[in-house]
């Protein structure tokens, strides 16, 4: 890669970030309307928010609900798509169910779950478990379909059992479709775990959000809007360095000119 | 004699391990509790400053849960979530017509004294709309539709000619938003409330149409209900509850300068923008005790009925003989 276009890489996600604040800003400035406050009005809200210990303490609490849903979604979904993808009888079983759960908004469960578990952190991570886990098996599903059969019958002629076969062959060669559902759930995550607070909450950044909603105060609603915006990006830049170095085999080089001309 | 004193020893051990039981079990007793924004002032006073009194966190504990309006928490309550929440007549009502709930209206948060501030519907200055009856074609926006103040806005529009079904364009607009959606034109007009109808006005630009203290005096906007079989249960619990509420109520209109910094904590609203109404002439009312103003409860659930929102519900039904504001 040449020196400019690793240059180009770098300030790229910065160029279009920086695009965005000013048409927001121009747009803005252009409607005039209380409920649209300005970028600048919006991100000089964030330090005020990001200095509160209550603030702070409110997201923590957001997050710690994300991160338990994101690894109990991860952890029961990923066996389960893979075992989906190897056996018929597992994915007549479980297909139908994930199709009717699916297209639901999970949000739109949340007075459901909330008779049944609560309005504790429990019905929340539920959510948070529902928004995440439904690609991370549909990934998981489709990279364990993909294994090929050859491997898996040179496997099986090398004494392997089945319960082997799915751990040392299928799991590695279906991490990189996995990885894809898992990052796609990160996000799914985010998403939840804002959602799940709007009806009822003890604690977590929708305190944050949805009471400054209430109260008319957009720049406060704004500025928790780029928060939550800058988390989903700093995860997901975290989570593609992990994904880099765990499936680096199967990435396609970019960096091999079109043209030797 | 190592006997006697083994068994000394033993009943001593006995009796205090009983003792540590009971004071924790009463410790331990915790009422979950449901609560939104804004005028709740008794209950954040309880949630911000709970060293101001006495029995909390020490006989009893509240487990705070905020909710999004109060139609969420009557779901809640009718679920067993929750034991004791803020409501709204109509969202209380239509739990125990639809949902099977059954409760008691423990105390009052705030209502429309006569000359303070009553929920009003506003129109831009120069628009041609100067009675009620002119609404007919045009677009009127609700806070919520369905929600409290329909029932006396729709009896309004009836009195004055005006089918609430069929001649104007009813559109749900937060109250948050009103504002904006009546200076833009996308409503003809928008119910105000604070503290955004101060906010307006100190704008300038719009006047008030009409508002709900037309229909009736005393609308009872939001009160605490706890659900009868925990009140049944726990009588001796929601009694320190409702003591605490009435003593609440008390400590915010006895200090307007401290509500106002408990206010601004809870709802992370600048006290410069709630010193513009909060607790002022051009505010709701608060009872001193907190006590619930059952006629004006049961003109309200008239309303409703007349309006066809609900059937007709005796309000007695919500009332206990002993655990209601105010308690000392």
């Amino acid at each position: 890669m040449t020196w400019s276009a690793a240059i180009g890489r770098r300030v790229a996600p910065l160029l279009a970030c920086v695009g965005l604040l000013a048409a927001w800003q121009v747009a803005a400035l252009a409607l005039k309307n209380d409920g649209f406050p300005t970028a600048f009005e919006a991100m000089r809200a964030v330090p005020a928010i990001l200095g509160d210990k209550e603030a702070l303490i409110n997201i923590l609490a957001s997050l710690r609900r994300m991160t338990i849903g994101f690894a109990a979604a991860v952890a029961v979904s990923i066996p389960l798509g893979l075992l989906m993808g190897r056996s018929r009888a597992v994915a007549a079983f479980f297909n139908p169910l994930l199709m009717v759960i699916y297209p639901v908004p999970k949000a739109a469960l949340m007075p459901i779950i909330m008779l049944w578990l609560g309005v504790g952190d429990i019905a929340k991570t539920l959510v948070i478990f529902l928004g995440v886990s439904l690609p991370v098996i549909y990934h998981s599903f489709e990279g364990a379909k993909a294994v090929e059969e050859k491997m898996l019958w040179s496997g099986a002629a090398m004494g392997l059992s089945s319960v082997q076969r799915l751990v040392r062959i299928v799991l590695p060669a279906a991490m990189p479709e996995i990885l894809t559902g898992c990052r796609t759930g990160l996000v799914l995550a985010l998403i939840t775990m804002i959602t799940s607070e709007m009806i009822a909450r003890q604690s977590g950044a929708g305190n944050i959000l949805f009471n400054a909603l209430d109260m008319g105060q957009y720049d406060t609603v704004f500025a928790m809007i780029i928060i939550v915006g800058a988390m989903g990006i700093g995860l997901d830049a975290a989570f593609e360095k992990v994904r880099a170095r765990l499936v680096r085999w199967s990435e396609p080089q970019f960096d091999i000119p079109l043209s030797f001309s | 004699m190592m006997r006697t004193v083994s068994k000394w020893i033993l009943a001593f051990g006995a009796a205090a391990a009983i003792a540590a039981s009971t004071g924790s079990s009463q410790a331990q007793q915790t009422i979950r509790v449901g609560w939104t924004i804004p005028a709740e002032e008794s209950k954040y006073w309880m949630m911000r400053r709970p060293a101001e009194f006495p029995d909390l966190g020490k006989t009893y504990n509240i487990e705070w849960t905020q909710f999004q309006g109060t139609a969420p928490m009557t779901q809640a309550l009718a679920a067993g979530a929750l034991d004791c929440a803020t409501q709204a007549p109509l969202s209380l009502s239509n739990g125990v017509v639809g949902g099977n709930l059954k409760a008691y209206i423990v105390a009052q948060h705030v209502f429309e004294k006569p000359g303070g501030f009553s929920v009003y519907w506003a129109v831009m200055d120069d628009s041609p709309i100067k009675t009620i009856a002119d609404l007919k074609g045009k677009t009127v926006g609700i806070s919520v539709i369905g929600g409290g103040t329909q029932g006396p806005f729709n009896m309004l529009l009836k009195q004055n000619g005006v089918d609430p079904a069929k001649d104007i364009k009813l559109v749900e607009v937060g109250f948050a938003v009103s504002e904006d959606a009546l200076r833009q034109g996308r409503v003809d007009a928008v119910n105000m409330n604070q503290p955004f109808a101060a906010r307006a006005e100190a704008k300038g630009g719009t006047r008030k149409l009409f508002s709900l203290s037309q229909a009736m005096p005393n609308i009872v906007h939001i009160l605490e209900a706890c659900r009868a079989d925990f009140v049944d249960k726990n009588p001796e619990l929601v009694k320190a509850y409702v003591r605490d509420i009435t003593s609440g109520m008390k400590k915010a209109l006895a200090n307007r300068e401290e509500t106002l910094k408990v206010v601004s904590e809870v709802l992370k609203a600048p006290i410069p923008v709630l010193d513009t109404y909060l607790l002022k002439d051009n505010d709701f009312g608060r009872d001193p005790g907190a006590a619930p103003n059952f006629p004006a409860i049961q003109k309200m659930l008239d309303i409703y009925a007349e309006t066809g929102m609900l059937p007709k519900l005796d309000v007695a039904q919500f009332k206990h003989p002993t655990i209601v504001a105010p308690l000392q």
